[in-house]
């Protein structure tokens, strides 16, 4: 299934037709080594793309992709070999190898294969890491490859050059190639696994919240693009007619990168525009690096001018457009408006389901500090809880806790009979349990309706995924928005938009941290309107933190208050009001003329760990 | 300036006498840059002074002037296919290609098609000319060459027995097997071989197990370079083995002469010898006066001895077709060079050429001798 419209889809997948098929056609005009130069650019670019379905959408830099291409050239190549060539040249090859003798089509679909197989073996161990971590796993599987295939003699010819291949890469058949590839890349991004994996990789933490396993969707990315290097790996192979191992080394990997880089890693338009520009700078480069007459003068022979122009770019892309010269958009996505006016949006469905969360003995420490401290809660559809506490007192700590992000030390949680303890925070979120976040977690180069849309396609199985983000959006009143990418907002509108994300789950619970935070008085006034709705009418129970006392006291109909970790207080509002342990904990003496449930008291923004 | 130069005296000799303005258009797709750029920048530089010679003299055979077209390849194959393709649509009649089997031989199909030789700047390895085809030469002692030299050269010491230390690792660890096929064609007896990882370093297991040969072996040969053959000489002179040991032209580095006595008798073979007096010598002078530093490689040497050849060829052949040129390039004979006096007649692309062969003493190089090696005996190349 699509995430962006057909027409938008339709229009960039034609002009990457266009682009391949007019490009080889001008290249066969000019003769043979243009078609060559032309044919090295095709199969490049694939290799481009394919590091960039993994790298670009999850925004893990992968340094391990040539490890594919590697095990895509050789695969190919050992299956396409003529027998002949095989005996004289590998006699140590098992008979049934020894006498395959396939065409390069077939060959390729057998590499794209085992290629895959290899990926998903990998991809398993790579996925266990994060961040730098998982970068430097691929740069150790681009190692271990390397030194596999020097060793393994018998089949690879070890360190020495493997030829003797067909060459059977013409122009027309890398240009075939790399169309497929840049449909499929293309169709990836704006996939439901792709846009979920570009949701984590804006935010690895909300994405878990709206239901995305990130795990999975970059084992998905990670395997398809490992076949789309198989691809270019075999068509290079049978480019050259001759190659080792030392081809899918370091060398080619950051010229790879390097293209990836300066176009801009997270679009296909920005894998065309990297793998275009630098081709064209070499190859303007390199004709005057031979030495050139301008009238009298002569400009002597410089090699290396080549180098020093690719490094010149990259040094600008760098310093000018760290996203790449394509930026963060698709190109048809800056050019076309996406689709009009939102239809009336279907009503959110009502909450049909009565379990409650209960939550015992809640405990979190870090390392000497205990942030909460054998706290137990319970929150039932269709009520408003507040949860209220000085900086510091654990309230963030808890939510973080009840919602999967952290895992308590101590304390049991279950909703309705399903116990929720362990559980990562995808799975509780598909549960029924949604929510915001203090310091604000949007997707924030997704648009609003995608930033929504990616929470219904990864909950309840992604049903009325649509028709649920776009309720959600009407119901906090930013389906203008929609269009728009959700970073550029203000503060209040950012908040709204991460409540109709939380929405769009289709939560029996949310936990909203901060919600009224930066917003006015109106603003504020207009949120409690929406959220009593959302219990009234929908059925939603809200745990609710925020120091706009005056919102908490107006909407909750019971109130926690929790004081260095510990639940000091628990009622109605009015009974919070005259609690002295809460007078004492907000004002740190026990008289009792003030009342501390105030409005405009402690503005600051907390940050709780 | 060089450049202009060159055309200016095109043009006048175009003006002069139209006859004589035939070019012979020789295309240079070698690593400038990149990995291979250690090989190849050197082999260009005698190429260059090469050129100039000829040309300052009238061109080959008095008349025909050499035209280089330079195109960098990177060290990449696929730029080595593209700009061979290039300078294929240019014309060229003879064309250089790297030090290195991977992009030479990813060129070869375009120049197998268009049918013109093909000359490696330094490849040893000898199956490069047989996977090549028919228009593929190299320029270089070829590893089967060298290890011919060194078993004739035991065989006639009087050396009976042998033993040799290899590494399947790469083409050129594995040089000592040519060196048994021929010591046993030889009559020689070979009691013994071992096999190392490139980078092993620790050579006690195998030390240990030559040391317990009974009766020693005469000569243990190996192409072991740094570090790996320094760590070996050590362990076999501390484990008491006195054989002669021959290794190859990957030790030709001032680190073996600096080794002491391990390495005292140890000899080697490598690609050419300055004596006084010598071609090579001549050369070196040359380069010296040409660009101002005294040659630091023998591979500025071996760039010369490649336009010598073309010379050679495009003189015999008569003419700038690149059939021809082929034709008349495999049958070579006696062409002198600056490292060597080069024969390509009768072999399939891999010239016989002297190899010289070295003798450390004393901490300084003994030229031994420079025999050229008996055709007969060289081992057919292996393929894998």
């Amino acid at each position: 299934m699509l995430t962006a419209s057909p027409r938008n889809m339709a229009i960039a997948l034609a002009a990457a037709a266009a682009f391949v098929i007019v490009a080889a056609l001008v290249a066969s005009g000019l003769g043979a080594a243009s078609e060559r130069v032309l044919s090295v650019f095709f199969i490049s670019l694939i290799a481009v793309v394919g590091i960039g379905i993994y790298s670009g959408n999850s925004g893990v830099l992968s340094f391990g992709h040539l490890s594919f291409m590697a095990v895509g050239a050789y695969v190919s190549a050992l299956l396409t070999l003529p027998a002949a060539m095989k005996a004289a040249t590998l006699p140590k090859l098992p008979a049934w190898l020894a006498a395959t003798e396939l065409g390069l089509f077939p060959a390729i679909l057998v590499a794209i294969v085992v290629t895959c197989a290899f990926a998903l073996v990998v991809g398993l161990a790579v996925g266990r890491l994060d961040g730098s971590a998982a970068t430097i796993a691929t740069l150790g599987l681009l190692i271990i490859t390397h030194g596999v295939i020097i060793g393994w003699r018998d089949v690879t010819r070890g360190s020495g050059t493997f030829f003797g291949v067909p060459r059977e890469t013409s122009l027309w058949v890398a240009a075939g190639w790399c169309l497929a590839a840049l449909v499929v890349a293309r169709l990836y991004r704006d996939s439901v696994s792709g846009l979920r994996l570009r949701a984590s990789r804006e935010n690895a933490i909300a994405a878990g919240a709206v239901g995305v396993d990130m795990k999975r969707e970059r084992l998905i990315s990670w395997i398809l693009s490992a076949a789309v290097m198989a691809v270019s790996g075999a068509l290079i192979a049978h480019f050259l007619g001759a190659f080792s191992p030392k081809k899918f080394y370091f060398v080619d990997t950051f010229q790879l990168l390097a293209m990836l880089i300066v176009g801009g890693m997270t679009t296909v338009t920005g894998a065309v525009t990297g793998a275009v520009t630098i081709t064209v700078v070499t190859e303007v480069l390199r004709r005057f690096e031979s030495g050139f007459d301008i009238g009298a003068f002569t400009v002597p022979q410089v090699f290396g001018t080549t180098q020093i122009g690719i490094a010149l770019i990259i040094l600008f892309a760098m310093f000018r457009k760290a996203e790449g010269l394509a930026g963060l958009k698709e190109w048809e996505e800056r050019v076309f408006a996406r689709r009009g006016a939102k239809k009336t949006a279907a009503a959110l469905p009502a909450v049909s389901d009565e379990s409650a969360l209960t939550a015992e003995h809640m405990t979190m420490r870090f390392g000497g500090l205990t942030a909460v401290n054998d706290v137990s809660v319970t929150l039932r559809p269709g009520e408003i809880v507040g949860l209220i506490g000085p900086n510091g007192s654990g309230k963030t700590t808890l939510l973080n806790m009840l919602s999967g992000v952290l895992e308590p030390t101590e304390g049991t949680s279950r909703l309705g009979e399903t116990t929720l303890d362990g559980l990562p925070t995808h799975r509780i979120a598909e549960l029924g349990i949604a929510r915001t976040f203090q310091n604000i977690r949007l997707f924030p180069s997704l648009t609003v309706e995608q930033n929504v849309l990616v929470a219904g396609l990864s909950t309840g199985g992604g049903k009325d995924a649509r028709a649920r983000a776009d309720a959600a959006l009407a119901r906090l009143g930013v389906a203008g928005h929609a269009d728009k990418d959700a970073g550029t907002f203000s503060y209040g509108d950012q908040r709204r938009i991460e409540i109709a994300r939380a929405l769009a789950c289709r939560p029996k619970l949310l936990f909203l941290d901060e919600p009224a935070a930066g917003m006015n008085r109106e603003e504020t006034d207009a949120l409690m309107e929406t959220l009593r709705g959302l219990t009234r009418e929908l059925g939603i129970g809200i745990l609710l933190v925020d120091h706009d006392l005056k919102l908490i006291n107006s909407l909750c109909d019971r109130i926690l208050v929790l004081n260095e970790g510990r639940l000091i207080a628990s009622g109605a509002p009015a009974e919070i009001r005259r609690d002295p342990a809460v007078i004492e904990a907000y004002l740190g003496t026990s008289q009792t003329q003030d009342d501390p449930a105030e409005p405009g008291h402690q503005p600051t923004e907390e940050n709780d760990p | 300036m060089k450049r202009l130069a060159l055309t200016t005296a095109l043009a006048t000799l175009g003006m002069m006498s139209p006859a004589l303005a035939e070019t012979l258009k020789v295309g240079v797709a070698t690593a400038q840059t990149g990995g291979l750029a250690t090989y190849d920048a050197p082999v260009i530089e005698g190429v260059h002074i090469a050129v100039d010679e000829i040309n300052e003299a009238g061109g080959i055979g008095g008349t025909m002037l050499i035209e280089l077209l330079e195109k960098d390849v990177r060290s990449d194959a696929a730029q080595t296919a593209i700009a061979v393709q290039e300078l294929v649509d240019e014309g060229v009649s003879v064309l250089v290609l790297p030090c290195d089997a991977d992009p030479s031989l990813a060129a070869m199909g375009i120049v197998s098609g268009a049918m013109i030789p093909a000359i490696s700047t330094c490849a040893s390895s000898p199956t490069l000319p047989m996977v090549g085809g028919e228009y593929m030469f190299a320029n270089f002692p070829g590893d089967n060459v060298q290890a011919t030299v060194s078993a004739e050269w035991a065989w006639e010491q009087g050396m009976k027995t042998g033993y040799i230390l290899y590494s399947p690792d790469t083409q050129y660890t594995t040089l000592p097997l040519y060196f048994a096929e021929v010591f046993d064609a030889l009559g020689g007896e070979m009691l013994g071989q071992d096999t190392y990882s490139i980078g092993q370093q620790d050579f006690s297991a195998i030390v240990t197990r030559i040391a317990s040969l009974d009766p020693q072996p005469d000569v243990i040969m190996t192409s072991a370079y740094e570090p790996d053959f320094p760590s070996f000489l050590n362990a076999l002179r501390a484990a008491g083995v006195t054989s002669q040991v021959i290794g190859s032209d990957g030790i030709d580095s001032p680190t073996t002469f600096s080794l002491g006595a391990p390495a005292e008798g140890l000899v080697f073979t490598t690609a050419g010898y300055a004596a006084e007096g010598s071609p090579l010598a001549a050369f070196n002078a040359k380069y010296e006066e040409v660009t101002g530093a005294p040659s630091q490689t023998v591979f500025n040497a071996v760039g010369y001895d490649l336009v010598k050849v073309i010379e050679a060829a495009t003189e015999a052949a008569g003419s700038t077709d690149p059939q021809a040129i082929r034709d008349a390039l495999a049958n070579l004979e006696g062409v002198q060079g600056a490292t060597s006096v080069i024969t390509y007649k009768g072999t399939d692309g891999m010239p016989v050429r002297e190899v010289s062969m070295i003798r450390v003493k004393e901490g300084e190089r003994e030229l031994v001798g420079q025999p050229s090696p008996t055709a007969e005996l060289i081992p057919a190349p292996r393929m894998q």
